[in-house]
């Protein structure tokens, strides 16, 4: 009962907390979802009401350019009473989306894949922190507290993937897939996350009596996340009435009509874009996200986790439309490898020039939209900084966790300077 | 205005009845308060349906005819207005706001075609033609500034039900196209007198776009009298402007206003402080300023348009009888019974002028009072989002006015319409103002946003409607030449009944990127991606050996490589040189 009671005085602690910022400052959820860090042209909630107004005046909220979201959100914000009169739904659904995640977060400590997978044990293993640090390091984020404030959808998403990955690590492969396929059906990108994640959902599958190979297990697994991602799109359909909401929700994401500034690399490149070599640029730049995959998953093959983890900082950096929402994921699944943070060279840069950007942004953003005294190329700076600090975060990251593998390969070199040839 | 409305019966009667000559034109003269002067020009032509599908025209202009068939158009309107309609000074629209359109140019049509294909493949058809018969870049309405409005415009022309079905309507406007003397010259080419007599010798460039509002307007509908099956095709061409009169009166060598010499500024004498260098200005609104014909457009009007040979007196002037008006001999006046209007028959050899001199007088020509003031203005500040707000008063005290509100936005104006907000007297009702509501939303850079909406203001009332939007950022090629001026959004358009009031064009300034470095924006961003990219892989291909197992790359051991590398190859190079020699 002693668990019991840490875990609901930390939830309690953050839910307490989002529930005094929401309450006590009236303005400040309409100001945080209008600031671009946090809401983009497919996640702000601003358009989502947009959306359940229309869909709720029989307008199809995807016969125009403002709603970009899943369908399967209009019936569910329906529901709710209108944002406008009474907020407070919203709010506790917010919360309770933090908590869940928190929740799935705790349960993927505390089966310590990160520390031991089924092929490979760090040496430094009781570093790590426990779970309610790791809980409290997720709830306590200032990037969290901002974006449960400024209500995007990518909270349902992260949410997803959170689930996805405890139940993989707990075994439950089929949950898995559909928690996986429900957030590649709200954001496109979590797809890219299928072959570590079925690659943890086999190193973790408990024991059975004839193991089947890996290649039907993966197999058996894809064939679930299609079926799924087939039902949810049927659901969608029916709700809509047609076909027409997929070139407004995931033909957005391929095509970038939507040039709104966010903290990402893609808005600038493809304004300053002559139109002759747009379609190229855009298949480079998903080329370029694809391609991680699939050597992280083979060189890390004994830490899907860390895979997973490596992928959501670098989805976090190039996506169409990222937000601070999809960093605060990244730097929630990065305390479970506290064990590695010591063999970390370029801490303090990566930190501070993260905390660089995140305080100058906002104020080059001012200077250029209202001020006037600045132009685009100043908040276009500030996304590149923020952009070079979270991958250099990333590669020290993955440095650390290699330098961890090597020194179980060759006990001798603890301690010792290395070179890469 | 009553008198107009007479005047219109006037001439469609005349039509009908005098069938000997099928060109009316007349102009009439309204002064203004203060020292201003509404000119109105109103050209009409008819022609027979069938001497129209013989390719037989007389009066009606080949030009024009010759693209409504190639475009299977049944009814045109197009207009061209610059300026600003003062409705608190000079009281209700000329004509009742039927021959105004929004600031640019604004053009509708209703077009037959069996499908909405085949009738957007007309549509282009014509704005394309007709943007090169006016040299105005009618051509820039594409499908992101045509709507096809559902209860704002309706035909008035007479179209037999079979046709009815067929027929679409759209509408398109151009608020950015600025209207100067290359769109008065073809519009003069299409008159009969061509500008050469009547009163289109009046019509000149330098007082016309000097005006402080003015709107040409160019209209085509059939006509089918009751009595008689064959229908006819009527063109009318109208003109309305609003002349400054110490503006126009000053001459076109010398256009720069000078200050006025001391000696001829009027003062007010009983004023304790008048004195040599101290003045305080003579309130003038009881006195009628002095002008002349010729000083106001620049030219006398050159006799008669002999082509128009119905009868109607070509001049009219709407002052009291009171108001002394001298005109040229060979013209004859008549008054009308009213009190208000004076019409001048002229000779067709001779110029005509008409004189009023400065005169003392109070009684002025009633105005009419329009059925509703609107205003549009843009709130909020950044150019992230901003809202529009508009202000719309029923000055009645009696009755409640009922009308349709039409708003067609530009793309990159991203409504919020759960955001629509009226309010009436300051408190707000939404359900009671607005009675009905048609929304297409926008498509990026496919569609622009259709507005209307349906509102009923109680007698005496103001209603302020709100609504919130956010503004896009574009692409680099999307944007003019001048791009921090801004983006015209096409004025407002409110009908009531026969009557249109259009609101002002607002302008909407976007956000603008650096227009001087799409290289160095794309360099940038591929450095930083080619970065992270290659830490990664770097890391990921390459593998981990000790400090001393490594290659050493400094000058001492680069030296040593390459020695060796030389002292072999020479090695090699001997052996095979003493083979040979063996051999």
């Amino acid at each position: 009962m002693n668990i019991d009671r840490r875990k609901a005085t930390l939830f309690g602690a953050a839910a307490a907390v989002r529930l005094l910022l929401f309450t006590s400052f009236p303005g400040l959820p309409d100001l945080l979802t209008a600031r671009v860090e946090i809401s983009t042209p497919v996640t702000s909630f601003k358009r989502l009401q947009e959306g359940v107004f229309l869909y709720n005046h029989n307008v199809s909220p995807y016969d125009g350019g403002v709603y970009h979201q899943a369908p399967l959100l209009l019936p569910l914000f329906s529901l709710l009473p209108s944002s406008a009169t009474y907020p407070a739904f919203t709010y506790l659904l917010y919360i309770i989306l933090d908590l869940l995640s928190a929740n799935a977060l705790m349960c993927i400590a505390q089966s310590g894949e990160a520390v031991s997978s089924k092929l490979f044990t760090s040496p430094r293993k009781d570093k790590r922190w426990s779970n309610f640090a790791i809980a409290a390091a997720f709830l306590f984020n200032p990037f969290t507290i901002a974006s449960c404030i400024g209500r995007p959808t990518s909270v349902f998403t992260n949410c997803a993937i959170l689930h996805a990955i405890s139940k993989a690590v707990n075994g439950n492969s089929f949950t898995a897939m559909f928690a996986l396929s429900f957030a590649a059906y709200l954001s496109m990108y979590p797809i890219l996350l299928f072959p570590p994640l079925a690659l943890l959902c086999y190193d973790r599958r408990p024991p059975l009596k004839n193991p089947e190979s890996i290649y039907s297990f993966v197999l058996g697994n894809a064939v679930a996340v299609g079926g799924s991602l087939y039902s949810l799109l049927h659901m969608s359909s029916l709700i809509t009435g047609s076909w027409e909401f997929l070139s407004s929700t995931y033909g957005v994401q391929l095509l970038l009509p939507d040039l709104t500034p966010n903290v990402g690399l893609w808005w600038y490149f493809f304004i300053e874009m002559f139109d002759s070599f747009r379609n190229f640029f855009l298949g480079v730049f998903w080329i370029h996200l694809s391609s991680y995959v699939a050597g992280l998953t083979i060189r890390l093959r004994r830490q899907p986790l860390f895979v997973l983890t490596l992928l959501l900082g670098i989805f976090a950096i190039f996506k169409p439309y990222p937000s601070i929402s999809d960093t605060s994921l990244f730097l929630a699944m990065l305390p479970l490898y506290r064990h590695v943070f010591p063999l970390m060279r370029y801490t303090f840069l990566a930190s501070s020039t993260v905390l660089y950007a995140t305080l100058l942004g906002p104020a080059f953003y001012y200077l250029w939209i209202y001020a006037g005294s600045g132009n685009a190329n100043f908040f276009y700076a500030i996304t590149l900084v923020w952009s070079l600090g979270l991958s250099l975060l990333t590669s020290d990251a993955l440095f650390a966790v290699l330098r961890d593998e090597l020194e179980v390969e060759r006990p001798e070199m603890k301690g010792m300077e290395i070179r890469q040839i | 205005m009553r008198q107009f409305h007479s005047l219109l019966l006037c001439l469609s009667c005349l039509s009908f009845t005098l069938a000997s000559s099928d060109y009316h034109e007349q102009l009439l003269l309204k002064p203004l308060h203060p020292s201003l002067l509404l000119a109105s020009f109103n050209f009409q032509s008819n022609t027979t349906l069938a001497s129209f599908e013989q390719q037989n025209f007389r009066y009606f202009p080949r030009s024009l005819g010759q693209i409504l068939q190639h475009a299977n158009t049944r009814e045109l309107h197009l207009r061209f207005s610059l300026g600003r309609w003062d409705a608190e000074s000079w009281g209700a629209r000329p004509w009742g706001g039927a021959r105004e359109g929004g600031t640019g140019v604004e053009l509708w049509a209703w077009v037959e075609a069996e499908t909405d294909e085949v009738a957007d493949g007309r549509w282009l058809t014509l704005t394309n033609a007709l943007s090169g018969l006016f040299c105005a870049s009618l051509n820039f309405i594409d499908s992101t500034r045509t709507t096809r409005p559902i209860m704002s415009f309706q035909p008035s022309g007479d179209h037999k039900n079979s046709t009815f079905e067929s027929l679409h309507l759209l509408h398109g406007t151009l608020p950015r196209e600025v209207v100067c003397t290359e769109n008065l010259t073809p519009f003069l080419k299409l008159l009969p007198c061509k500008g050469k007599a009547g009163i289109s010798s009046l019509l000149d460039g330098h007082k016309l776009f000097d005006a402080s509002w003015q709107s040409m307007s160019i209209d085509v509908r059939p006509i089918c009298p009751l009595a008689s099956n064959d229908c006819q095709l009527q063109i009318t061409q109208t003109i309305d402007m609003v002349l400054d009169i110490q503006r126009s009166k000053r001459p076109r060598d010398n256009p720069i206003p000078r200050p006025v010499p001391n000696e001829e500024l009027k003062c007010d004498t009983s004023k304790p402080y008048h004195t040599e260098d101290t003045c305080y200005p003579l309130d003038t609104a009881a006195r009628e300023e002095e002008w002349t014909l010729s000083q106001i457009f620049g030219h006398p009007l050159k006799g008669a348009c002999p082509l128009a040979t119905d009868g109607i007196d070509p001049v009219c002037i709407s002052v009291p009888h009171a108001r002394q008006v001298f005109s040229s001999e060979g013209s004859h006046e008549h008054k009308d019974s009213s009190g208000f209007m004076r019409c001048y028959h002229l000779d067709s050899e001779k110029d005509f002028e008409l004189v009023l001199p400065q005169q003392e007088i109070s009684e002025k020509a009633p105005l009419e009072q329009p059925l509703l003031y609107a205003e549009r203005s843009f709130i909020g500040y950044g150019q992230e989002r901003g809202g529009v707000q508009a202000i719309l008063t029923n000055p009645s005290l009696t009755e409640a006015v009922d009308f349709i509100y039409m708003e067609s936005l530009p793309w990159f104006m991203k409504l919020y319409l759960h955001t629509l907000n009226a309010k009436i007297n300051g408190l707000d009702t939404h359900q009671d103002v607005i009675q009905e509501m048609y929304y297409r939303p926008a498509l990026d850079r496919k569609r622009g946003t259709q507005l209307e909406i349906r509102i009923l203001i109680p007698a005496n009332s103001t209603v302020v409607l709100t609504y919130d939007f956010e503004k896009a950022i574009l692409r680099y090629t999307e944007y003019p030449p001048d791009a921090n001026r801004g983006f015209d959004v096409a004025p407002a358009v409110i009908t009531i009944g026969n009557v249109s009031i259009r609101t002002t064009s607002l302008l909407l300034p976007l956000p603008t990127p650096d227009f001087s470095m799409p290289y160095n924006v794309i360099i940038l961003t591929s450095t930083v991606m080619a970065l992270s990219f290659g830490f990664i892989f770097n890391l990921l291909v390459r593998r981990f050996v000790a400090v001393d197992e490594a290659d050493q790359w400094d000058v001492r051991s680069v030296r040593l490589k390459v020695a060796a590398l030389i002292k072999g190859k020479l090695k090699r190079f001997r052996k095979r040189v003493k083979m040979e020699k063996k051999e």
